[in-house]
Parts: structure tokens; sequence; C-alpha cells
């Protein structure tokens, strides 16, 4: 070239890289003037709820001055905001008393995403394509007004569908009373680790159809079936919590703690005692340690109460549970069987827990009955170091708007079967959070039913494979941008309603779901008349109703503290239920699909500690932080026992293909000694094909195994039911990403 | 001749192209991860926040510790009209300086607390009021401070306890239009004042 | 003042909180898979994990690892340029822009916790309005590790002398011991006898890590009792 192109080459690129952006160039910024006054370099601390799970433990937010990118009038710019910069437990709060688990500490990461839909979107492409247009609010609203406006006027209102997930608060009483004030059935709740086997069992021997709450602090002994309770199971904060002080929280005493499992758990871990059993056998355990404990007259058999009637052969002794008849079906051994029985009634107060694997087999009810039988005998319910319910509230006495239950739905199976064979097709179906295109068994077809329903809407913040699927999104604020609100249904001695105000002004042009059914109920042609003009005159109704707990009134005190906790009156409180007339349940030997000579494995697929069922694979932090029983980060990978490991040839890091009755996938080995050789466990989380920049196309995705085995009673899926076989069919190819410590820079990487 | 002029010119080429900066800060680090999806929804962006420079001129000004004395602000506000009338530095602007590490500078709301009412006829008051009016802020030109890489973290408020004058480290900015930084604040400025008034001097009290 | 830990190992579960509480009140940037795959994720503190015995019979131990604030440091004698050092409180101090990235101090440190940016982190937008500006952000060619959160030390030292009284034992948490939910971290003042992690570094279950380098670690462990 010559020398004056040269020269201005040069100083184009010269100019260029002086205006692109690795950082922030201070030359062309333009400021806009901040919505708030805030001090920078000061921290305030705000109240919160974390809302990634259903624990809902208390936050304290700490804030502080940010400058965020915006675009204002088609300008971009910087602008001061107040922003949450960190998570703390709040140290008042029942639940979780100060502290937080890993995936709460990263769920400020969820406000900042940069995937997160920060707009109304119209689906521009074909279904699935995910290709959106933005829309105004408005224009949003009037569509799906309009979408339901035509469901009412053709009569068609049983046609309006609401998929959610597990949650007991205040928003879900409202979703229900506005399907219910419609004419549609109750929402549809989806989950892959949802234990409604347990609440049913619950309801059935004591009348509660909750969780249960876990008065550790004050427990000397703790036996555990199969829950990973300090890790990812039920209220893990305040579990953990109790589990600090059950070892080390009272001067001369230390609790013990038995954990009954076939693949150690991160609790497992911590166990003084590990005791594998074979799957699906935990329920007869539990029974033969209640007939050692009968038997040797260390508990009346009477103890077993309401619990104790619902088990076949309780009044009779429970002959057929005898310490040999145990260990054969068992694999525990008799004398173990005996001490632990002993140990179990003479450490008092002593508490059984199930939950997890032992409950998705298809005898998990029954497992279930049998723990409560054994902790009614041991009696421990409601009594200090037991097992407790903790309080609900009844929000039909509390919001008086919210009486009236919607019709009940089916479960989600059964609605994919009715939308395949065409008898029952929702017409418009309304996406709260639920991801069912990844969490549900193939063999349930829910992509291929969805696929079928004629306008879908997603409420998401995110784009996962199930809201992929969406016709209309109409994005809700991030937890600390809106009212966070939770009501526990465990982890709690006393009743609790987490509640807190916006930690900080919206990032982006998302709206509160809440409000946004509120304003569609009001913009119908035949409007809901829900008696609430927005979310925030709901909570304040329902929290107000709550007693007082100082010199405050409750509902000034509640958005300080971020919460409300204390004792509920009689009146406030939904009431136990009385005992079903019900014939008594007896020990059916669990159904694995899959036979054994082709498929020789159990396979368990795990909730992992960073992504629970996977909803939480998108939060970076997440993904880098190495498991706890593996140390792997950003991958999948399958756990082996070791003989099982040699006898088909697989070395640690290999790749095999585990394949099921649904399927094949293949992934990296992880040979670990704490799983029984007949299991093969792989962690949840992973293999979105869809579901933001850190976790597409990430790892597998062991749902794609699971038959849809389901357990006998609840219809609930067995997830722990399915067999496998594994092949090996290479050499480590780096998929597998370990963060090694010490030999981090060495050849260790997979 | 001319095999030497084709070889220079290509060495030239190379260096300069990688002075001015055309390939930017990328160009010393290879491995800096990328965002995976390039499928984007309306409203999502692809930027990034990094630690890198803007630029490499950027960069070797922090290098070198160099730092204009006389910033053009993109607004000249005269120190002299307000001091003279009486309105200490924390009063309206500076405001945090006393309970936390950094002073602040204001937002054009501070401003228009009291120019709502006062000289409203200036014509740089009429600016700075449609400013206000048109949600633009002033983009303050940093002044004092010190470039990222040495890690000064400086907190304010102990030194407004300390009854340190702000002239000393600001220099006489009550007698100027636009701040400058009049005084040098090099390492040895702050070390020889700590050691004088028995403050603290290790590494970890300014640096960490 | 002689800051210091003790872990009981008996309360911690393994659970991680302490990992993501670091990062997040750290400002440790994620460096992703591919990076991470190299051996450069950061973490200041880990969970360490001993399997003992073999299936039946098998045994899990957790241990949460951070920057021992070594009294006898092996990482500050080999510092050229004095970017690790003691400070009279106790601390094992990494000054960023002393740092000119020899990484002798990684080499020399027994526990591994010392970590180097190989190039300079990024965060994607808007995650870094997450950022605490509290903490420094490292940039490449620096050695990070876990400080015991100097800046909440920093911080509540000022404050307490601000208010005119002393700083009270509990008052100063960092990041770790603040979200454990066993809370099984204990930090603070080893000069004072009376202060909970003095009292627990006493106990009979009391111990250090790699005590034989003769590295005289600010933290004790507690064992584990089964």
């Amino acid at each position: 070239m010559d020398r004056r192109s040269f020269i201005k080459l040069t100083a184009v690129s010269g100019t260029s890289a002086a205006l692109a952006s690795c950082g922030n160039p201070e030359n062309e910024i333009i400021r806009f003037v901040p919505d708030e006054d805030i001090m920078p370099g000061i921290a305030t601390m705000k109240p919160g709820v974390c809302t990634l799970c259903a624990s809902g433990c208390g936050l304290s937010v700490r804030m502080m001055m940010a400058d965020a990118d915006v675009v204002r009038n088609g300008q971009a710019g910087l602008v001061r905001i107040h922003a949450a910069k960190k998570l703390e437990g709040t140290a008042e709060h029942p639940v979780n008393h100060g502290g937080l688990c890993a995936r709460g500490q990263a769920a400020v990461q969820v406000t900042y995403h940069p995937d997160r839909i920060t707009q109304p979107l119209k689906r521009s492409g074909d279904r699935g394509q995910a290709k959106y247009d933005a829309i105004s609010w408005d224009d949003a609203i009037a569509e799906l007004v309009s979408r339901l406006d035509a469901l009412a006027m053709a009569g068609n209102q049983k046609s309006l569908a609401f998929l959610t997930r597990h949650r007991r608060s205040h928003r879900a009483a409202l979703v229900d009373r506005f399907l219910a004030a419609y004419g549609a059935p109750g929402a549809v709740a989806y989950e892959l680790f949802h234990d409604d086997v347990l609440r049913r069992a619950n309801a059935l021997s004591f009348g509660r159809e909750q969780l249960p709450t876990f008065d550790l602090p004050n427990a000397r002994y703790v036996l555990s079936f199969g829950a990973d309770f300090l890790g990812t199971w039920n209220s893990p904060t305040s579990q953990g919590h109790g589990y600090g002080l059950m070892r080390q929280g009272r001067p001369g005493i230390r609790g013990l703690f038995v954990q009954v499992e076939s693949r150690m758990t991160q609790t497992g871990a911590n166990a003084d005692q590990w005791v594998p059993v074979k799957p699906g056998t935990e329920g007869v355990l539990a029974l033969g340690l209640a007939h050692v404990i009968v038997a040797g007259k260390l508990r009346p058999a009477s103890g077993g109460g309401r619990a104790g009637a619902l088990i076949d052969g309780w009044s009779s002794g429970l002959g057929s549970f005898a310490p040999e008849q145990v260990e054969t079906i068992t694999g525990v051994a008799a004398a173990r069987v005996e001490r632990l029985a002993r140990e179990l009634a003479e450490l008092s107060p002593s508490v059984a827990i199930v939950g997890g694997a032992p409950l998705a087999q298809s005898n998990g009810l029954f497992t279930a009955l049998a723990v409560n039988a054994l902790n009614s005998l041991l009696g421990s319910v409601e009594r200090p170091g037991g097992v407790f319910f903790t309080p609900q509230i009844n929000l039909a006495s509390t919001a008086k708007g919210l009486s009236g239950k919607a019709t009940a739905s089916l479960p989600l199976d059964k609605i994919a079967a009715g939308i395949l064979d065409g008898s029952s097709v929702p017409q418009v179906l309304l996406l709260d959070g639920a991801n069912p295109v990844h969490a549900a068994p193939k063999g349930w077809r829910v992509r291929e039913a969805l696929e079928k329903v004629p306008y879908i809407v997603s409420f998401g913040q995110f784009l996962d494979e199930t809201a992929a699927l969406s016709d209309l999104i109409l994005p809700d604020h991030s937890f600390l941008e809106t009212w966070a609100e939770a009501l526990p249904e465990s982890g709690s001695l006393s009743a609790v309603a987490s509640v807190a105000p916006a930690a900080m002004m919206p990032l982006h042009q998302t709206r509160g779901t809440e409000d946004l059914l509120l304003d569609v109920g009001r913009r119908l042609a035949k409007p809901l008349n829900l008696p609430w003009e927005n979310f925030e005159a709901l909570l304040t109704e329902s929290v107000s109703a709550l007693p007082t707990t100082s010199t405050f009134d409750t509902w000034t005190e509640a958005q300080e503290k971020g919460g409300w906790w204390g004792t509920l009156p009689a009146a406030l409180t939904t009431p136990a239920a009385p005992a079903a007339q019900i014939r008594p349940f007896a020990y059916l030997e669990p159904q694995f699909d899959g036979d054994a000579g082709q498929f020789p494995l159990h396979f368990l697929p795990y909730a992992s500690s960073a992504f629970l069922d996977g909803s939480l694979a998108h939060l970076p932090w997440l993904q880098e932080m190495p498991d706890p029983l593996t140390s792997a980060m950003w991958s999948s990978w399958i756990e082996i026992n070791p003989t099982t490991a040699a006898k088909l040839g697989i070395r640690d890091g290999d790749i095999v293909e585990v394949a099921s009755s649904q399927g094949t996938l293949r992934t990296a080995v992880i040979v670990s000694p704490g799983i029984a050789p007949d299991l093969v466990a792989m962690p949840a989380g992973q293999g979105h094909q869809t579901f933001t920049r850190y976790a597409s196309g990430r790892g597998e995705n062991p749902v794609e195994l699971l038959a849809p085995v389901t357990e006998a009673e609840t219809g609930s899926l067995a997830w722990a039911a399915t067999r496998v076989r594994v092949t090996r069919v290479g050499d480590p190819d780096g998929r597998l990403i370990l963060f090694a410590g010490g030999s981090r820079e060495e050849e260790g990487h997979r | 001749m001319p095999l030497v002029g084709t070889v220079f010119a290509r060495l030239c080429l190379i260096l300069i192209l990688t002075l001015a900066g055309g390939l930017g800060c990328r160009v010393f680090e290879r491995n800096v991860p990328a965002p995976a999806a390039a499928h984007l929804l309306p409203g999502q962006t692809a930027d990034v926040f990094t630690t890198a420079r803007p630029t490499f001129a950027a960069a070797l000004n922090d290098f070198l510790g160099r730092h204009p004395v006389v910033v053009e602000q993109p607004f000249e506000f005269p120190h002299l009209t307000h001091a003279g009338r009486e309105i200490a530095c924390t009063e309206y602007c500076h405001e945090s300086v006393s309970e936390g590490p950094v002073a602040g500078l204001p937002s054009v709301r501070t401003c228009m607390s009291c120019h709502r009412t006062v000289a409203t006829n200036r014509p740089r008051i009429r600016q700075i009021t449609q400013m206000r009016e048109e949600g633009r802020d002033f983009a303050w030109k940093r002044v004092f401070g010190y470039p990222a890489q040495s890690h000064v973290r400086f907190n304010h408020a102990p030194h407004i306890r300390a009854k340190v004058e702000c002239s000393t480290c600001h220099g006489n900015i009550a007698s100027q239009r636009t701040a400058q930084r009049n005084v040098d604040m090099t390492m040895g400025f702050c070390v020889n004042c700590h050691r004088e008034r028995k403050a603290p001097d290790d590494c970890l009290t300014c640096h960490f | 003042m002689k800051w210091g830990m003790a872990v009981d190992l008996d309360r911690c579960d393994g659970c991680a909180a302490c990992v993501t509480a670091c990062h997040a009140e750290n400002n440790i940037s994620t460096v992703g898979a591919d990076q991470a795959s190299r051996g450069r994720a950061k973490h200041w503190i880990r969970v360490e994990r001993y399997w003992e015995g073999e299936f039946p019979d098998v045994r899990l131990k957790f241990r949460p690892v951070m920057c021992q604030h070594c009294e006898n440091a092996p990482c500050e004698p080999v510092c050229p340029t004095y970017a690790s050092h003691h400070t009279a409180d106790g601390l094992n101090a990494q000054v960023y822009n002393r740092c000119i990235g020899t990484r002798y101090c990684a080499n020399a440190c027994p526990y591994n916790v010392r970590f180097f940016d190989f190039f300079n982190p990024s965060w994607d937008k808007p995650l870094h309005l997450q950022l605490n500006p509290d903490v420094s952000l490292r940039e490449v060619g620096v050695m990070e590790k876990c400080t015991f959160c100097v800046q909440r030390i920093k911080a509540t030292t000022i404050q307490a002398k601000a208010e005119d009284r002393p700083v009270a034992d509990g008052e100063i948490k960092p990041a770790c011991a603040q979200a454990c939910p066993a809370q099984a971290l204990v930090f603070g003042d080893l000069d004072d006898p009376e202060s909970a992690v003095s009292r627990l570094s006493r106990s009979s279950r009391g111990s250090k890590l790699l005590e034989d380098r003769g590295t005289k670690p600010a933290v004790t462990y507690l064992s584990r009792q089964s």
C-alpha cells in the first residue's frame, strides 16, 4: 500500500480503538439524572426474601451506589442506581438465623444476569426458534386480555391452564384466586424434586399436608433415610443451622447422626454411621426398627397412634419385620438393625427423617408412612428434639378476598396425556417459572403436548426450554426489584411470613406478575372484581391481620424486619385434618423400570448442590462452584462404584454411554467410593438446550433417561426407579472440569 | 534498498498498528472468556466489563501515573463563586465525605435545589435547567484519584474526623473555577503526613 | 490485635455456602469453563474432601481451607517486592500494586491458597453492577487470595474509632463466616483470651493444618468427632 492509505488506516484504527470499549471510555459518556438520592460509597442494608427455593429465607441486602448502563430516549448513557451488592441472611429470621446457602448467595446474579428478558416480547419466528420482537407493555397486556376475553366469550374458561412451581406464598394464592374468579382450574405445579409423596404421608399420618420441620438443636439422635437435609432437601439452611447446634451447641452434649442411603450425599458424609440400603426398602428398615423397639418393650406399640394405624401389621407387632427378614430385604445386617433400634430408643430425644430417593420409588408413600409411624412410636412428634409442623397461616382468614379455592387441577402428566389424545387441550397456557420440558420425563411427552397448545404466555425472567415455546413473554421483576415473599411450610418452629419490599428499582422494563394479573383482571370484558388495587394492598391486608409482636403495627414492622414471625392465633391457623377412614398400607416391593438383565444398575438422579433441579444452572457462580462431593465445575458426570467400574473396564474420567429404556446419554465418569455397586448416580441440573449463555448446551440431563414410573398411591414421578446399563465408549475428552485445589495445574484434567 | 524498505515498512506497519491500539487491549489477553451465546433477545447486550483499559494510550498513562493537572469538565462549574457565597465543600455537593470513603460529586439535582430560584437568568443556569428537564446529568471527569492498578483505597471519613482540611490535599479549590489537581498527591505526600501525625503507615492501610 | 479463625469441622457440613459468599464479597471473577479446565478458577476458600475406606465402610470428611495467614508464612520471604508480607495485626497482606507476578508465593504456599490472575477478569454486563466497591479489582498479573475480608476489618475498625469504642468480639465477620448456616467459621482477635475464636482455638479438638511445616497458621481446626 502507499503512504497515504497507510496513514489513513492507522488513523481510523486508532480512533476506533479509542472509542471501542473493552472497559468504559471516559470520552463519550452521557449521564442521566438519578431517580433516587444515593450517597456513594455508603452501604445500607435492606430486608429481602430469597425465592430461589421454597425455604423462604430472610435476607439482609447490602445496597450501594453503582453506575448502570441505560438507554433513555434512544441515547445510551450511565445513571447512578442503588444496587444490591451482597445478600446475607437475616440474623433473627426463624428459618435461616443469619445463614445463607450457596444458592442464596448466588441469587443476586439473577437480577444482573446478562440474559435476563428485559421487556415484553412477542414471538416472531416459528415456535421453538426463540425468535422474538419487542413490544410495548400496553400492547402485550392488550394481547393477553384479548386472548382471555375470547376464551371467556366462547364459554371456554376451563381451557385456561396455569403452570407453576411448588411454592406457598401470597402470590400462589393470588394466582389461584385469579383462576377461580376467571373460571379456570387451579394452577398446576410441577417440579422434579417436589416431595408431594411426603406431604401426602404427613396428611395421612398427622393431618398436616406439608413438609416437616426438625428441632435438630435439641435432638440427641437423628436417623435420616436418604434425605439430603444439609444440602438440597426441604429447608437446608434452617437444617444446617440446627445441625451445627445439634453437634456443638450444647456443652457436653453432642447429637449423633445416622444416614441410611445407597449413595453418599453431602449430608450423609457428615454422619457418624453411614448405612447403605437397597433402594426402595427403606420403609422396611424403618419398620424393622419399630419392631425391635416394640418387641424389646422400649416403647409401647400404642405410641404409634394414628400414624401406626396406617401400617399393615402394626397392631399385631409387625411380625414380618423381624431383623432377619429385614436383613434379607434391605441388606442391612440384623445385628445392625437391633443396634440402631436400641440407639434410637435410648438416646432421647431422637427423630427420624425421610426424603429424596426413598420417596421417589413406586412404594414411596409406604416408606414415608413407615417413618412417620416410627417417629410417633419414638414420641418425637411435636416434642422438643423431634418433628414439628410449621404453623401455616390460613390466607383465607387473613385476606378475605383469598377465600374460595380454585377447582383442583390434574397433575402434569395427566394434562399432557389429555392434550396428546385430544380429549382436553388448554387453549391458553400461562407459564410461571416451571420448566417441564427440561425436568419432566420424556415419556410424558411434555414438549410435544405443549406444542399443541395454541397460545402460551410466559412470565419468566429467562428463556429456558419451556419458555422458548411461548408466544408472548411478559417478564417478571427479579425478587430484589419487587415485593418478595414466601410462606415457608417448614424450617421454622413458629409461624412465619417472609415479606419484604423491593430493595432496588427495576433494572429493565419488567413488570411484577402479581400486579399484572390484577391489572388484567380489571381489563377483562367481564372484570374479575378482585378486591386489591395491587399486590402491595393484598400483602398489607394479609400481614396486618397477623398479631403484633412489638410496639409497631404488624405491617410496618414486617417491612423493616423482612417478615412476620411469632405465635399464630388458632383463628388464623390452618388446622390439622382429622384422620381419614383409610385401609392400612402394606409393603410392596419397589418396581423398577428396565429388567435387571438388560439394565443391571439403579439410576439415581439427584438434586445437585449448585443447581437443585436445574433451575439455577444459569447462575455463573454456581456453575463455577466446585461440587462438594466431586469438585466438578461447569460439568456433568456419573458416579460409579470402584468395583463396578473395574468390572466394566472404566477408569476415572472415561466417557460412558448410559442407557435406559427411554434413551441414552454420554457423560464422564467419576469413580466414587461412596456409592453402592449396583447404583450409579448423576446430578440433575445441566443438559439444558436453552437456558442462558452459561447453561445452554452444557453437560447432560439425567431426566432424559427417566422412565415415567410413578409412585403407586400418589401418582408422583418415581424418579429413582429407573434402571440403566453403562458402557465405556472412550477416554477422557476434557469435558469434565475439576477444581483440584493443589493439583489444579497438573495432569489431572479430564 | 527496495528490499530493506519493504521489510522496514512492514515492521513499521505492524508496530504502529499495535501501538495505535488498533488491536486494542485484546491482543494482550488471548483468553478472555467471550460470551457463549450470540443469540441475543431485544434489549440484551453482549457488552463486557473488564479491568482492561479501553486504549493502549490510557494504559500507558496509567502505567506512568500521568494525570492531567487541568481537566476539562463537561460543564464549567465555578467553585470560586460558590465558596464566595460561604457554601462549604461538604454542605451540598460533597456530602458523604464525613460518612464514608467517597466525597461524592453532585448531581444536577443538587444544583437545581438552589438554582430553581437563584440566578435563573444566567446562561449557564439556563443550561443546567434544561439539562434537568431533559433528565441529563453531569458526566464529571475525574480530577483526583489514582489509576486502578495502584489499588489505593482512600477513605475520606477518618481524614475529616482527624480535622484534615480539604485544601491540604485538594489545594485552594475555593479560589478556582473548575477543580484542578493542585497538589501533587504522590504516595510520599500521603506517607509524610501520616508519619507526622502518627497515623498508620503500613501498606494495608491504603492498599488492599 | 491478632486476627485469626477457628473452623469447627464438627459443625461444617460441606455445603459450600462459604465458597460462593467469598466470590460475592470479594469481586472474584468467574473464569468460565475453558479457563477452569486449565486450573485457573479462583476459589479463595474451598471445601476439601477426604475419603476414607471402601464401600460399604466408607467415610467422607470435609475441610474448608482458606489462606491460613501464617505467622511464619512461607509465601512472605520469597516475594521479591514485599507484596506478600505480614501485618502487625496478624494478616498476611497481599498488596496488589507491588505484585509483579513472579508467583513464587503460590509456589511456596503449602496450602495452595494463592491464585494468579492469568488474564484481565471480565464480567458480562450487567453482572458488574454487583461488584463490591470496597474491594479492589485485580488486574492481570497479580496474585490474589483470602484476606480475611480485610475490607470488613478496616471498615469496622474505622467505625469503632469514630465512635470512640473498641471493636466488639464477633462484630467483624468475614463473608464466609457470616454465610455459614452451621456457624462453623468463627473469626476474631486471638490476642483477646476471652474472644470466641480464642476459646475455640484452645479446644482439645483443635489443631493446625500442616502444623509440622512450622508455618504457624492463624486458623485452628476443631476436629470432627466421628
